[in-house]
């Protein structure tokens, strides 16, 4: 028999039973679930999957947020040998009917009432989807009348009576599990076409968790059981199911479902997790709220506030050029701020206790990370896809580059392609293929088993930088390559800049399109005792115009000419996953924007009306 | 119970953990050290100082009854002195002399005269609730203002009780095994009576605090908040009514029992409308609907009239003699209200808001919210 995630969470529970496994927050207390209830509730869902008809090999979708649920029927899923499908839970419904209808899902899980009515309205076009299951019985209970709608509580009860009759059927599926069973389709957000469906299997899933918890260089010491994670990045996604699903399986860390995206805040506060994984978005966030709160704080907070992120800085830019190593120096002032500022303003924020944080999933500017590392969060900036189960390099604690994403993992080559400079990655956590899309599979993997990764990077020593991804190199009609992530990021590095697309491909010179932060740019305004009423409405006072061009003079400083942009227009909305104009996972879909937004890029070249400033 | 998980304050697993008395370590270490320094306070303090201390400490507990009902359940009472002075007339005529003047039985150990005055004034006050309960704001400050002449007028006039006005009788005799807390031994008078009464405002406290954390305190804010949504949501309002006034007589009629112990004689007119200001006073100083505020309130009420008496060293147009004007009696008088005013104009939490103040701002640091 292999080892499966499901083996090990198995064994865990035996070992430690009454060790927690899960915490989520319900009615304003965190309820914990111990190994043991984990495991007997996976063992329950697994038995009330097979006897819902899941032969190995059929797919399960999960639509919802973040949620013991989640893993749990993930896990069951696993278990039985069938195959995790995760949608995004603001997947529109159309994209709902491609994922479910394209999957073919047997079982469909829908967590509430929205999600629910996602899938109903598209049913015919899922014959497939035989099973509806919901876990919040408010809105639908005695309400809806569908065939095969099943609640959580009654998968449940099916399986004890499955398992009342047939006591070792899936303990027999785990044990045929074989090392190349697809254990979950991930499908890739897609900014250009619709989304593939990348397969990972058992071994995929195993060389990522021996590459990166069993050999311990990434965490030190290795994760463990006393860890506590937050899971609040959606779980269909590669880096979060790593981070919640597998850390906790392998390592035995303990989980802690947020309430919501909107609560991260809060709830790290509460937690003060000790490993975290967050998206560039999430850390650009943090930032934001910490620069709003000291800037808003009373007088003397404000100055003393200042003070010791001006320290904080000056430790951060020594720290990065030393590889995330302490000088002497540094140590002293480091553990002074400590006790009189960074103490308290770490455990305000919910990272005092991190001893591992990590930033990936997309491009972030350094700054970014300089500050975290500044004010004592150790960061490492990863760096992975779907496709190569999120393993490609990372950087490793005291050999920190900043604006590189690290060394090659444990067992993987990383080579550039000698024309395109295009990165590919060989090693066991390549993907098998997209589900049902031959083609696409033969475009990512060539036949000596290179991964195609579609981003452009080059080798600064042992670390590698990625560049952009290839097919958003900005070639000006000048001929000039530019990577316009660059440029984005660091506009994106002020908290005051949600949105930035830089534009210029086949045009004279660059432009961009910004859209404003609503809560510090709107805080902001209430100092300036600025009023206004919408976002459209913030977005077109002159003085916040005059606010962007001043961050986007500041970034032009710092790039060459060519790199510069000479006029910008304000996103008029914010941009949204509902609207088509980003993807799940909040990327910009540029055909989108070219869409919705052509008149704005349009008049920026046209020469009329041509904005003040930033030259 | 499940275990807290260390170092994570705001991390609760239960709903005991959030609703425990001392949930973080913080407060847990800093009561105990309060009541260390409490404890030990008598060793190393002049005797006179302990006595305002003493009063204190009695008024404490009865601005904790005052608080449960005016403060938690939103019913204004300005009978409170009425409930006082049933309780030290039960109390005294329970530990008097049976062959005395007055009526007297003779039970001179605290621990049945106490409770026994507590009671007393809270069957007083639950003949009253009946009424109060049909009433709310104004109409229940006139009727409860009315009990307190009421009571005056008994207290007068019954003379066998209380020796009548102008002559009073013996205050109630606290002989705890064995023996006479108002003796000095090997402590002092003062230094007995302040642990006594320490003891019993632990007590009552902690009581207190539990009731407002319970089902009961949750009634009494609902319908302080609003009685009609309190209605509307299952709140029995007569009864919860009922239990405040019960509850808070009981206080009441404990502290009156307690509060000439140390003076050893009470008068009738001493149950009058200032007594009920004041103790209106401690509440709206403390702090509304809290009971540490309850106490500091209190502890300030009980000093006014020493720090009175020491304002002509530095204010020399103070008269001690209450012939002359300006004297430190009117001063006192004038305190009261001048305090009661500032507080609600600048600090509506009362004392207790200043420490939140300060505690938020320590709290919240480095940032302001």
């Amino acid at each position: 028999m292999i080892t499966t995630l499901v083996t090990r969470v198995r064994d865990r529970a035996a070992s430690n039973p009454d060790g927690i496994a899960l915490r989520k927050k319900d009615l304003g207390v965190w309820q914990e679930t111990t190994w043991a209830a984990y495991w007997e509730t996976i063992q329950l869902t697994a038995h009330g999957l097979i006897a819902l008809g899941i032969e190995p090999g059929d797919r399960v979708s999960i639509q919802s947020e973040n949620r013991p649920e989640w893993v749990i029927l993930d896990l069951a899923t696993v278990a039985v040998r069938g195959v995790t499908v995760g949608l995004y839970p603001t997947n529109p419904s159309a994209e709902v009917a491609y994922l479910v209808s394209h999957s073919g899902s047997k079982v469909h899980f829908a967590e509430d009432q929205e999600q629910l009515d996602k899938i109903l309205e598209v049913r015919d076009e899922c014959p497939e989807a035989t099973t509806l299951v919901y876990t919040e019985p408010r809105g639908i209970e005695s309400r809806y009348d569908v065939p095969g709608l099943t609640s959580w509580q009654e998968l449940q009860e099916l399986g004890a009576k499955h398992r009342a009759a047939h006591p070792d059927a899936v303990e027999q599926r785990m044990t045929a599990a074989e090392p190349d069973d697809v254990v979950t389709l991930v499908y890739t957000s897609g900014t250009t076409g619709p989304p593939k469906g990348a397969m990972l299997t058992h071994r995929n899933v195993e060389f990522g968790i021996e590459t990166v918890i069993g050999q311990g260089s990434f965490v030190d010491p290795s994760a463990n059981d006393k860890d506590l994670t937050l899971s609040y990045l959606p779980l269909c996604h590669v880096a979060e199911r790593f981070f919640t699903t597998w850390y906790n399986a392998a390592a035995g860390t303990q989980v802690n479902f947020a309430e919501s995206i909107d609560t991260v805040a809060v709830n790290l506060r509460e937690i003060q997790p000790t490993l975290l994984f967050a998206v560039p978005r999430i850390w650009e966030k943090l930032l934001a709220t910490a620069r709003i709160k000291v800037d808003s704080a009373s007088r003397v907070k404000r100055a003393y506030g200042r003070f010791w992120l001006r320290q904080a800085d000056a430790i951060g830019t020594v720290l990065a050029e030393s590889g995330g190593n302490h000088t002497t120096s540094t140590r002293i002032r480091y553990a002074i701020g400590w006790v009189l500022f960074y103490r308290a303003f770490l455990t305000r924020l919910g990272l005092r206790r991190v001893r591992h944080a990590a930033c990936g999933a997309a491009p972030i500017a350094p700054d970014v990370l300089r500050f975290f590392m500044g004010v004592g969060v150790p960061m490492h900036e990863v760096y992975g896809m779907t496709e190569n189960t999120a393993m490609a390099t990372a950087n490793r604690p005291g050999r920190v580059m900043l604006g590189s994403v690290g060394e090659a993992v444990e067992g993987a080559e990383i080579t550039l392609d000698e024309d395109t400079h295009e990165i590919l990655t060989r090693h066991p956590g390549v993907f098998l293929g997209y589900w049902r899309d031959e083609e696409a599979t033969a475009k990512a993997i060539d036949a000596d088993g290179w991964l195609h990764t579609g981003d452009v990077g080059e080798w600064d020593g042992t670390h590698l930088r990625v560049t952009d991804r290839m097919k958003d190199i900005i070639i000006t009609a000048g001929g000039k390559n530019v990577a316009p992530s660059e440029i984005e990021n660091g506009l994106k590095a002020s908290p005051f800049i949600k949105e930035a697309i830089v534009i210029g491909d086949r045009r004279k010179y660059l432009t961009a399109l910004i859209g404003i932060e609503l809560d510090t740019v709107g805080e902001w305004a209430q100092r300036q005792g600025l009023g206004f009423t919408t976002y459209r409405d913030l977005t077109d006072k002159p003085e916040v115009r005059a606010l962007v061009d001043g961050i986007v003079k500041e970034v032009n400083s710092r790039h060459n000419p060519v790199e510069q942009i000479k006029d910008f227009r304000m996103l008029p909305k914010e941009l949204d996953h509902e609207d088509g104009e980003l993807t799940a996972t909040q990327k910009v879909k540029r055909s989108a924007i070219d869409k919705s937004f052509g008149e704005l890029v349009e008049q920026m070249y046209s020469g009329a009306g041509r904005g003040e400033g930033a030259r | 119970m499940s275990t807290r998980l260390r170092g994570r304050p705001e991390l609760y697993t239960s709903y005991g953990q959030e609703m425990s008395l001392l949930n973080t370590r913080a407060k847990a270490l800093g009561v105990l050290a309060i009541l260390a320094v409490a404890v030990y306070l008598p060793m190393g303090m002049e005797d006179d100082l302990l006595r305002v201390l003493n009063t204190g400490l009695v008024f404490a507990i009865g601005a904790i009854g005052l608080n449960l009902l005016t403060g938690y359940a939103g019913q204004v009472s300005l009978g409170h002195a009425f409930f006082i002075g049933v309780g030290a007339y039960t109390a005294a005529a329970l530990s008097g002399d049976p062959d005395g003047r007055y009526i007297g039985f003779g039970i001179t150990n605290p621990l049945i005269w106490v409770p026994a005055a507590g009671l007393v004034a809270a069957a007083c006050g639950l003949l009253i609730a009946p009424l109060a309960t049909r009433l709310r704001g104004l109409y229940l400050a006139i009727v409860t203002l009315g009990l307190v002449f009421i009571g005056q007028y008994f207290f007068i006039e019954w003379r066998s009780l209380s020796g009548g006005a102008q002559v009073g009788r013996e205050a109630a005799t606290p002989i705890l095994f064995g023996a006479d807390l108002t003796r000095a031994g090997a402590f002092s008078e003062e230094q007995k009576l302040f642990w006594f009464f320490l003891v019993l405002l632990v007590i009552f406290a902690v009581l207190a605090r539990n009731i407002a954390r319970s089902k009961i305190g949750r009634a009494f804010a609902a319908i302080r908040d609003r009685d009609i949504a309190a209605g509307v949501m299952g709140v029995e309002l007569s009864r919860y009514k009922l239990i405040a006034f019960g509850l808070s007589s009981f206080y009441a009629g404990v502290a009156g029992s307690l509060m000439f112990v140390a003076s050893g004689t009470l008068g009738p007119e001493q149950f009058g409308l200032l007594l009920s200001v004041q103790f209106i006073a401690m509440v709206l100083i403390g702090g509304v609907a809290t009971i540490s505020g309850a106490i500091m309130g209190a502890m300030l009420i009980a000093m006014l009239p020493r720090i009175a008496s020491e304002l002509p060293h530095y204010l020399p147009f103070l008269s001690r003699s209450p012939i002359d004007s300006p004297n430190i009696f009117e001063f006192e008088l004038i305190a009261y209200g001048a305090l009661i005013v500032a507080f609600l104009l600048f600090e509506p939490r009362g004392l207790f808001g200043i420490w939140l103040r300060i505690r938020t701002y320590w709290k919240s640091f480095p940032f302001s919210y």
